[in-house]
């Protein structure tokens, strides 16, 4: 038979766990709807950055 | 040319040496809320004998706007009255608020600016203004324009951090099939490749260039407008910022996605410019001050497209203070 201060010692550890496991479970949800949100993107194959010259922005009439 | 530059903060301060580098000012009166600090500031600008501080009030604001060619409204947190007050006196505005709610007000001057002959340059920073300028310019190379993507990378100084932090979390508006959509903040997670910087993931942020640009083209169908941000970033946009923001910030990039139609063909064309943002702002905004108040600007208030006639000179004008703009070229890109 238990007595009444290990039935509380008890009763804490499983609060104790519960609230634990609450929080890893919100902080997991928060991860995933952080990680989820949107497509990404693809990376460009080829090309890059080119310095644009003044020729380059000089008025041209559909270049 | 005698200007008046309200706001001594990072991005005033580079637009004032901007300005100063011109040779073109011959006196700058430098507006400040506060007169603590406001010398030290003044004197690190150079510009002996020609830069003037002043410590904002309304009188002083109006005995200045006498005989004057140009207000530059650099100052966080726009008081609407400068701007109104400048053009009621018919002197020129330019303004750097990337607030929305700022942009907007300064928008509704447009009647009274076109009735007066002046022009209100809403956005003249780097996002909004570079932006708006590298869209025109990618924009006047074809016959039709579908889509303007917007993406930045970074913040000026700490107003501009703080404006970052606040547009994180506010609804954001997209030009979609040419309505308005009201889309959540911090979504849209696109991987961008930026100027002279590695690609970083952006989302949506609640800034005034979708505006500006949709009301550049109205024939334009998609607009957006996105940040790069950390999940830190997004996740504690809903708190107030935990450490003070940075003086200013180094890294920074703007990019521009402008798609449309050339010859009957779908085109699309990249473009952007890395740097220190207040640095880019600052050239952006001076070079528009010099324009405002030349008078080569339109009549009326809109954002730097819809003003500025030639964006290619004024392209070319930024290239010479030294920032690099360039182009993505030797892909192909498909729309996402």
């Amino acid at each position: 038979m238990d007595s009444g201060a290990g039935r509380d010692s008890g009763k804490t550890k499983l609060k104790l766990l519960s609230r634990a496991l609450l929080a890893v479970g919100l902080a997991a949800l928060a991860a995933i709807f952080i990680r989820l949100r949107g497509s990404g993107g693809t990376p460009p194959h080829g090309g890059g950055w080119r310095e644009l010259s003044a020729t380059d922005l000089e008025p041209v009439d559909k270049k | 040319m005698r200007a008046i530059l309200v706001g001594l903060g990072v991005v005033g301060a580079r637009s004032a040496r901007q300005l100063l580098s011109s040779n073109s000012i011959s006196e700058l009166v430098v507006f400040s809320h506060r007169a603590a600090g406001a010398d030290a500031k003044v004197a690190a600008l150079g510009g002996a004998g020609v830069v003037r501080p002043e410590v904002l009030s309304d009188a002083s604001f109006s005995e200045a706007l006498r005989g004057a060619s140009v207000v530059l409204l650099a100052a966080p947190g726009l008081r609407f009255w400068h701007a109104e007050e400048s053009v009621r006196a018919g002197v020129p505005v330019v303004s750097v608020s990337d607030d929305p709610g700022e942009v907007r007000l300064l928008l509704d001057l447009d009647g009274e600016a076109s009735r007066k002959g002046v022009a209100v340059a809403v956005g003249a920073g780097m996002v909004p203004g570079l932006s708006c300028l590298l869209t025109a310019w990618a924009a006047s190379s074809m016959d039709a324009l579908s889509e303007v993507h917007v993406a930045s990378l970074g913040t000026g100084g700490p107003a501009c951090a703080r404006r970052h932090h606040a547009a994180l979390r506010e609804p954001v508006e997209e030009w979609r099939d040419g309505a308005w959509e009201r889309k959540v903040a911090s979504s849209g997670r696109e991987l961008v490749w930026f100027p002279e910087q590695a690609a970083a993931d952006c989302y949506r942020i609640n800034r005034p260039d979708t505006l500006l640009i949709a009301r550049a083209f109205p024939g334009l169908r998609f607009a957006t407008t996105r940040a790069a941000a950390s999940r830190r970033d997004r996740l504690t946009s809903w708190l107030p910022m935990l450490r003070p923001p940075h003086p200013e910030g180094t890294v920074g990039a703007v990019r521009v996605e402008v798609r449309g139609l050339r010859g009957g063909a779908a085109e699309t064309v990249v473009v952007g410019a890395g740097g220190r943002p207040a640095l880019l702002a600052g050239a952006v905004a001076a070079a528009m001050a010099a324009r405002a108040a030349s008078g080569q600007l339109r009549a009326g208030a809109g954002g730097l497209a819809s003003l500025v006639e030639s964006p290619g000179e004024v392209l070319a004008d930024l290239s010479e203070r030294g920032v690099r703009l360039v182009t993505f070229e030797g892909a192909t890109i498909t729309p996402g």
